[in-house]
């Protein structure tokens, strides 16, 4: 059956354990009606024993009683004092033998009849008198005895008949039990194989997909399911690999929302807001284990002459092939933000401030020789003034200020240049 | 409401009326003869007794019924409890065509046999015998369908009297009765012979006969039978009165 089961592709879970129940009720129904068919037989073979068999058994005890007082009357027809007395045992005797209940058994019928004409012509030589009756008497004791035999015979036919109707109802008793063991052996069986397919098409999938739900995580690849045989289970499970995927597009929709909030819509850098908060992260676990740090403020020279002359798309142009430049130039781990304008941000972790200067150094040499082609085909240069400032020992803001005014410091001294701040005690 | 009130009503109503009725009916009228030797007779202190007798106390008992034996004549007893002046004809009867027309017959309670009493060599049917029978029995009526002289008498008792009287030869008499005759001396001393009757019409089963108007009490007294058949009374009222199992 499990695996009649498993070579069907698609089962409906509701219908097939219908229609195993449904065969089941079947197959116990049609055992309780054999057993019934028992009990009919046992009732009917009861009632058949109260009704007729009882009757028929007190016909043969009566019957023996009467062959019984037939032998007792021909005892008395030799034993009797009187004559009349004998002639009265000997009426007697020929009423039995004559009487329907003797009559009516065949065997008992013959005997009287023998022990009536026995007894007849015994009586006759006895009213004859003179004669010994010694021979006779011996005669008639041997009829006696058969008389005797009789009365013990007929006992039995009648006890009898009732151990047949016995055997008969202890028979059907015996079949019906044999078929209640069946009928428990079959719904104990049934039961263990409706459990057991339970377990396998229904308990076993809803653990696993229990497990299954507990670690769905846009981390993890889609569950994968064996295949199962119910219906039900295939479209849980398949639900659930719609809801993987589903967890999965959400995850990038957030990513592509972050990257939304997070960037400047120009240049793909990072904007201000997200620079504040993962260069302060930085700056605190750089002070927390006395590393080295470094901010830098970096504005383009005379940006506003470009945007003047070019228009704002070739500004634009430009701030972008910048932002391309400085990925290029920079480390993987310099953080760097448009900070407003034609204005950038830098933080450099684990460098000190000569450090940061080779590296705004490299940077700033780099953009002065970069050529940007612009929309019109025609190709433009930019520099770059830069301020550092050491950041190992306060605020992000202070930096940012020290920073700035070394940018400024820059600025003033020519442009195209890198500019540091002095160290905080000189200040 | 007040359909159900007057549904109680009338049920309650007809319970107290049925239970009056079930009082009446508990009250039956029982003919029985009393001068049948071994069946029904009356014993010295003048009560009734015998094995027809003792049957019928013993249906009544089982009945739960109060029988009122009434003493009758076996020539009258049929039409009486046919017209339900009686309930149950308490008299072992022969079950006769004509008997079948006028009662009802409970199930047998015993089997009889009929036996021919002569002196040694009359045959029954013989020319110019006349036979001593009970006005209204079988044997009456056997005799007279044989075109047999006959001479009625009105109980079994007085079977023996036109024999000693020399008005019959012979008679036929019922197993039961002729089992008390033959312990009188005076009946003896007539020297007859008995022979068994084989006729199918003269023996066989007998039973009690049920007025027309009482029907329902057949299944009673049946099912009444029956059980005293197994529970030992009837074994033990045989052996009271008749020295062989008669049943």
């Amino acid at each position: 059956m499990i695996s009649q089961l498993r070579g069907l592709k698609q089962v409906h879970a509701g219908r097939a354990f219908g229609l195993l129940a449904a065969i089941f009720v079947l197959i116990l129904g049609v055992m309780v009606a054999l057993v019934a068919l028992d009990q009919q037989r046992v009732l009917e073979a009861t009632a058949r024993l109260q009704e007729e068999t009882v009757p028929e058994i007190i016909r043969y005890q009566r019957l023996a009683r009467n062959l019984e007082q037939l032998r007792q009357e021909g005892e008395r027809v030799f034993a009797a004092a009187t004559p009349q007395a004998r002639q009265q045992a000997m009426f007697v005797v020929t009423l039995v033998a004559s009487h329907p209940s003797v009559l009516e058994h065949k065997a008992a019928a013959e005997l009287a009849q023998q022990v009536e004409t026995f007894l007849g012509d015994a009586m006759r030589q006895m009213t004859a008198g003179a004669r010994d009756s010694g021979p006779v008497y011996e005669e008639w004791q041997r009829l006696a005895e058969r008389v005797g035999l009789m009365v013990d015979d007929v006992s039995i036919q009648g006890i009898n008949l009732a151990t047949n109707d016995l055997s008969y109802v202890a028979e059907a008793m015996r079949l019906a039990r044999y078929k209640l063991t069946a009928a428990l052996i079959v719904a104990g069986l049934f039961l263990a194989m409706f459990v057991a397919l339970i377990r396998i098409h229904l308990i076993y999938p809803l653990q696993r997909i229990d497990r299954a739900l507990s670690t769905l995580s846009v981390d993890r690849p889609a569950p994968e399911f064996e295949p199962s045989t119910m219906v039900e289970i295939q479209s849980v499970e398949a639900a659930i690999g719609e809801l993987h995927a589903s967890l999965m597009e959400n995850e990038a929709a957030r990513h592509a929302l972050e990257k939304l909030a997070n960037r400047d819509g120009l240049t793909g850098l990072i904007n201000r807001r997200h620079f504040m908060q993962t260069a302060d992260a930085e700056l605190m676990r750089a002070q927390r284990y006395e590393r080295p740090v470094t901010i830098g403020m970096a504005d383009l020279d005379c940006f506003k002459n470009l945007n003047d002359t070019y228009g704002h798309a070739v500004g634009d142009t430009v701030l972008r092939a910048f932002a391309e430049l400085v990925q290029e130039v920079l480390r993987q781990s310099d953080l760097v933000c448009r900070y407003g304008g034609e204005e950038f941000a830098f933080l450099f972790p684990e460098s000190s401030l000569d450090e940061a200067q080779r590296l705004a150094e490299r940077l700033r040499s780099r953009c002065a020789e970069y050529d940007i082609r612009i929309p019109d085909g025609r190709l433009v240069r930019v520099t770059l003034s830069m301020g550092l400032a050491d950041a190992s020992d306060c605020p992000i803001e202070t930096a940012l200020r020290r920073a700035d005014e070394a940018l400024y410091q820059a600025k003033r001294l020519g442009r195209n240049r890198v500019e540091l701040a002095a160290p905080v005690e000189a200040v | 409401m007040h359909r159900v009130l007057h549904l109680l009503a009338a049920l309650v109503l007809a319970t107290l009326l049925a239970g009056t009725a079930t009082g009446a009916e508990r009250n039956l009228r029982v003919a029985v003869l009393d001068s049948s030797p071994g069946m029904a007779f009356r014993d010295a202190n003048g009560e009734l007794t015998g094995f027809t007798i003792g049957i019928i106390r013993a249906l009544c008992e089982e009945m739960r019924v109060q029988c009122t034996l009434l003493v009758t004549t076996l020539d009258s007893v049929i039409e009486d409890t046919a017209s339900g002046e009686f309930d149950i004809a308490g008299v072992s009867l022969l079950e006769t065509p004509e008997r079948r027309a006028k009662v009802i017959f409970a199930k047998p309670y015993f089997r009889s046999i009929s036996l021919w009493f002569a002196r040694p060599g009359v045959q029954p049917g013989a020319a110019g015998i006349r036979v001593s029978v009970v006005r209204g029995s079988a044997q009456d009526r056997f005799a007279r369908s044989r075109g047999w002289e006959t001479v009625g008498v009105l109980t079994n008792n007085e079977l023996s009297e036109p024999l000693q009287a020399g008005l019959a030869q012979a008679a036929i008499i019922p197993m039961a009765t002729a089992l008390g005759m033959m312990k009188k001396e005076e009946f003896r001393r007539l020297g007859l012979v008995s022979s068994v009757m084989s006729e199918p019409e003269l023996g066989g089963d007998a039973a009690f006969a049920i007025s027309p108007r009482r029907p329902e009490l057949k299944e009673q007294m049946d099912a009444a039978l029956e059980r005293i058949r197994r529970n030992g009374t009837y074994d033990r009222i045989n052996s009271l009165f008749l020295p062989f199992r008669v049943n």
